[in-house]
């Protein structure tokens, strides 16, 4: 479980989060939605300690990550995976490599143990026969789906997406958001994932955070959005013309 | 007031740099994957530099003894000191600040290109999340490589700049052989060739480190990369000047 503890984060004279309070738990996929510049990708780096909050907490398991040493994140660190919005895969390794990197640097497997955990991370993603190719040679969703690989190699307990469908077409954003569904509940995961794409919340989100001008202005489940008389929430949730005609068929 | 601001940028630029390099000097998390890093700079800094090094020391070679020949008109100046004067030049400014300052060039913008691609593509990020070091996995072994390779191009520098001198002589007639290698034998300090080592160590740090630097915090997108690669040449040229002028009032005065 992973807590937010009113955190303030501002760059110059800007606040981009105010007084932000939120509980992410175990084995649920947990959503942050918001417009652009509403300030959850701060809110993300914040928490994984890419960004450093002016005030506030935010706690691992009931570990203090903000004020710990840089010997005790990095161990903190070693717990968490990280899906990257470009996929920030590693252009110089192939497949393999990018995914054997955190098990070279973190494990004393063997070779052969490293390279069944590779496949098995592969196959968990449904991707065969591309270990020896490099980023460059793989689709976009491929890279999402090794970048994924790569995140669950060292069995993570927590598991951040920042916007992990974008550029991706609706089928493939589809198996991205049930695979990232499924490796939450399979390994217990605290899966907290960022994105503007209600297709994902909708097909993945199990808890949903609505981020509007830094503070979380809404919390509650997929269910709930529909019944929320939340304007700023409707706005966002229902912008185009055929949401607005589902939300009011539902109502 | 202008002058103010500037002190105060220059000095926070300074105190990051060395923030950053207290990062970079620590403990390596994996000795055999470090290792193998090493290596890999090993490779791309000093090997793929034997070329450019190679070239245009036999060809600085071959005009400096030329010009020193075509000059040395009067005849109470010995032939011999042609020979000598193209072993010392090679030897204290052309194999040490001269190569230097080629490798800045190619060395310097590939490391800063490097560092900063990886930076806005957010590898640098993704590292930092698996829990490494990523100052001190990325920049520790390109400074340990150059350490290793800056030395030897000098010295293969020297050697091939005073090979490309030998055969001006022996095609041009310039200098006879014979005085050319009395001149290179001539007067020998051998701490000179120390004295070259040392700055060539000095060089290899500040290429590696400044274009490291810059690359690390570029922000942005492929433009600043750029940026960071010009800024990371100009300043890596600018400080071995300045060096190259300390360390020669240090060691040889």
């Amino acid at each position: 479980m992973i807590e937010v503890r009113n955190v303030n984060k501002s760059f110059g004279d800007q606040q981009v989060l105010k007084n932000i309070n939120a509980t992410f738990e175990a084995g649920k996929v947990s959503m942050i939605i918001g417009r652009s510049g509403s300030g959850k990708t701060v809110l993300l780096k914040s928490i994984i300690g890419l960004h450093k909050p002016e005030t506030g907490d935010i706690f691992f398991d009931d570990r203090e990550f903000i004020r710990a040493n840089i010997k005790f994140k990095r161990e903190i660190r070693q717990e968490i995976g990280m899906v990257f919005q470009g996929g920030a895969l590693f252009t110089s390794l192939t497949v393999e490599e990018n995914i054997v990197f955190p098990l070279n640097l973190f494990t004393t497997m063997s070779k052969a143990e490293k390279l069944n955990r590779v496949n098995f991370c592969l196959e968990r993603v449904n991707i065969q026969n591309a270990n020896g190719m490099y980023p460059s040679e793989i689709s976009g969703g491929m890279q999402k789906r090794v970048a994924i690989a790569r995140a669950i190699a060292l069995n993570p307990k927590y598991l951040f997406c920042d916007e992990p469908n974008s550029g991706l077409d609706p089928q493939t954003a589809i198996l991205i958001d049930q695979l990232i569904g499924e490796i939450t509940k399979e390994y217990n995961i605290t899966t907290i994932v960022n994105t503007h794409d209600m297709n994902s919340v909708m097909e993945a989100g199990d808890s949903i955070n609505f981020i509007h001008e830094g503070q979380n202005w809404w919390q509650g489940g997929r269910e709930d959005i529909f019944n929320s008389d939340n304007k700023e929430l409707n706005d966002f949730v229902f912008a185009s013309e055929l949401c607005k005609k589902i939300h009011k068929t539902t109502k | 007031m202008l002058l103010l601001c500037t002190d105060m940028r220059l000095l926070s630029t300074i105190g990051k740099y060395l923030v950053l390099m207290s990062t970079v000097f620590t403990k390596p998390v994996g000795s055999r994957i470090f290792f193998k890093r090493v290596f890999q700079e090993v490779e791309q800094i000093g090997m793929d530099s034997i070329w450019i090094v190679s070239i245009v020391s036999v060809f600085m070679g071959g005009v400096l003894t030329l010009q020193v020949a075509i000059n040395f008109t009067a005849p109470y100046i010995p032939q011999y000191l042609i020979g000598l004067s193209a072993r010392d030049t090679m030897i204290l400014e052309f194999s040490s600040t001269i190569i230097c300052l080629i490798l800045a060039g190619k060395v310097g913008s590939n490391i800063a290109s490097e560092i900063g691609t990886m930076r806005i593509t957010e590898q640098i990020d993704a590292l930092e999340i698996m829990g490494v070091n990523s100052a001190n996995y990325l920049i520790l072994p390109k400074i340990i490589a150059a350490l290793i390779s800056f030395p030897i191009l000098s010295l293969l520098s020297t050697i091939l700049g005073i090979a490309g001198g030998y055969v001006i002589s022996a095609a041009t007639g310039v200098v006879t052989i014979y005085d050319y290698v009395y001149g290179l034998n001539y007067m020998f300090v051998p701490f000179y060739v120390t004295y070259s080592l040392i700055k060539m160590c000095v060089f290899a740090v500040i290429i590696t480190s400044v274009s490291s630097f810059h690359g690390f915090y570029t922000q942005g997108g492929a433009l600043e990369v750029g940026k960071s690669s010009t800024k990371a040449v100009v300043y890596s040229i600018i400080l071995i000047l300045l060096f190259n002028l300390i360390l020669t009032q240090l060691l040889l005065t």
